[in-house]
């Protein structure tokens, strides 16, 4: 079996144009679920009534069916239902708003839990002091607590973040022109498979890649104040050594 | 300066405070001290209005009402008007030594913030960390933070300062550099009211000792008299006792 090289190459070329559907897609599932993460987060702590049953409702129900499904009910259920809204404009909207409806719903369930597990590792105290110095409640959840929650969330949105990268080939179900359907549709041309997903494997292999490194150096930038703490406390004994492990100190 | 009234305050159908009252008046110096569980935190707490109290009234900063219908205005009015130094310190995280004092002055009081600045700066001068202004609190030993927070209430100048136990979350070591410190202010005139297991700083420094046991007080007086010649039976056992641990 050898690789049809050019062919490759012709599909990387073709594929890169999918390279902008797709970060779009994250992009947009990612800000707008952020902010609303945060909110659905806060009425689950607060457990504000009415809403908190309503938000873990959601939650459940986005984490308890696989994303094909979700896709599948929303790109089925949405033309029809805008349909009797606005008309027979909604079969000509650009399959990629379907997209960011799915993804973006996908991703508040996942931050919500992250942010609610963030925030309630802020201690009580951080509050307290900010009360104790004249400060608001409000003032001191946006200079204080959300800050130090974001920070210590960084993992778990980076995270979420390749989790969405990937998922969002699955675009194609919607026939979202994104990297996966570009090679997809060039393979379909020449039966040359293999060498269309390999181009799709680098791919999603760079961007995910890409994602890592700017996570690592957000974490690295705004993870200052707490560094040193983290070397001491965090778990770092090799379970099967009885010598305590030599760590290296940055 | 401040007054408490008939303070009660009670978790779960449990009384932790039984109606307590307490005077304070301006460059008072007043330790409280009592066995562990008897309601020193709890009082702290509600009186500042970090907890609710369950009955009483409060006379402070242009304040006069029962703490139970006491509105945000009022609310605000007492925090703005009493600093709190904490056991565990609780300096903000994210925030540098100088920060943590500057944040208060700038989003509270609205102070300019190079004006902050030099306050915060003429604060950390008191406790003597001008180098470490810049030090994040995980960078700064338990004594240094706890230097910080004394700042950081200093810094807003505020009627009274509540400490509750300040030195007891620190090594041994340590213990000295923030007494000394609390020593200082107390020597410049600043009102303040300490739950303290420090028996020294409760006899020398304070003008006051209350003794507190089962959400009473049970006595209070000069410390000469209290450590001396106490006239209740509760206060003679919890002096011997704590006093022969030392
Ligand atoms: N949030 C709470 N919920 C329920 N009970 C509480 C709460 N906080 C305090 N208590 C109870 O109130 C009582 C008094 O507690 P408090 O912390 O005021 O005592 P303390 O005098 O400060 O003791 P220590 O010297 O150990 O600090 C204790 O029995 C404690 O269990
Ligand atoms: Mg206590």
């Amino acid at each position: 079996m050898s690789l049809n090289t050019d062919f490759m190459v012709k599909v990387a070329q073709t594929a890169i144009q999918g390279v902008p559907v797709t970060l779009q897609i994250v992009l947009v599932a990612l800000l707008i679920s952020l902010p609303i993460g945060v909110l659905f987060a806060l009425i689950r702590i607060y457990r504000v009534k009415g809403l908190q049953r309503l938000v873990q409702f959601y939650v459940s129900l986005v984490r308890g069916t696989p994303i094909i499904a979700q896709i599948l009910i929303v790109y089925s259920a949405f033309p029809s239902l805008l349909n009797m809204i606005i008309g027979k404009a909604a079969f000509s909207i650009n399959p990629i708003y379907y997209a960011y409806i799915v993804f973006t719903f996908n991703s508040i369930a996942t931050l919500t839990e992250v942010f609610r597990s963030a925030l309630q590792t802020v201690d009580k105290g951080q509050m307290e002091a900010g009360l104790m110095v004249g400060m608001q409640p409000r003032q001191t959840f946006w200079r204080i607590i959300l800050p130090q929650a974001l920070i210590s969330a960084l993992p778990n949105i980076a995270n979420a973040t390749l989790y969405l990268i990937k998922n969002s080939s699955l675009a194609f179900i919607m026939s979202v022109k994104d990297i996966t359907a570009i090679a997809k549709t060039e393979a379909a041309f020449n039966y040359n498979f293999l060498e269309a997903y390999l181009v799709v494997w680098v791919y999603y292999l760079i961007i995910c890649y890409g994602a890592e490194i700017i996570f690592y150096l957000f974490e690295r930038y705004f993870s200052k104040y707490r560094r040193p703490i983290k070397n001491r406390t965090g778990f770092n004994w090799f379970p099967f050594s009885i010598k305590q492990p030599k760590l290296e100190q940055k | 300066m401040l007054t408490i009234e008939g303070l009660k305050k009670s978790y779960a159908g449990n009384d932790i405070l039984k109606g307590i009252s307490i005077n304070v008046n301006k460059g008072d110096v007043i330790s409280i001290i009592g066995p562990s569980g008897s309601g020193k935190t709890t009082l702290l707490r509600t009186i500042t209005t970090l907890e609710e109290a369950n009955g009483g009234r409060i006379t402070f900063a242009g304040v006069d009402n029962d703490f139970q219908k006491l509105n945000g205005k009022e609310i605000n009015t007492i925090r703005r008007n009493v600093g709190f130094v904490f056991q565990n310190y609780n300096l903000f995280n994210n925030k540098t030594a100088l920060q943590n004092i500057t944040e208060g002055l700038i989003v509270a009081r609205r102070v300019k913030k190079n004006e902050a600045e030099n306050i915060a700066l003429k604060a950390l001068e008191r406790v003597g960390l001008t180098d470490r202004k810049d030090h994040y609190p995980s960078q700064l030993s338990g004594g240094q933070q706890q230097r910080v927070g004394i700042a950081r209430a200093i810094a807003l100048n505020p009627e009274v300062i509540f400490f509750d136990e300040p030195t007891s979350a620190l090594d041994p070591e340590l213990v000295g550099e923030v007494l000394k410190v609390m020593k200082d202010l107390a020597n410049s005139g600043t009102t303040m009211v300490v739950v303290t297991h420090q028996m020294s700083f409760a006899r020398d420094v304070s003008n006051r000792v209350i003794f507190m046991a089962d959400g009473y007080i049970v006595e209070q007086g000069e410390p000469r008299k209290i450590f001396e010649n106490p006239s209740e039976e509760r206060t003679k056992k919890f002096l011997t006792d704590i006093l022969a641990n030392v």
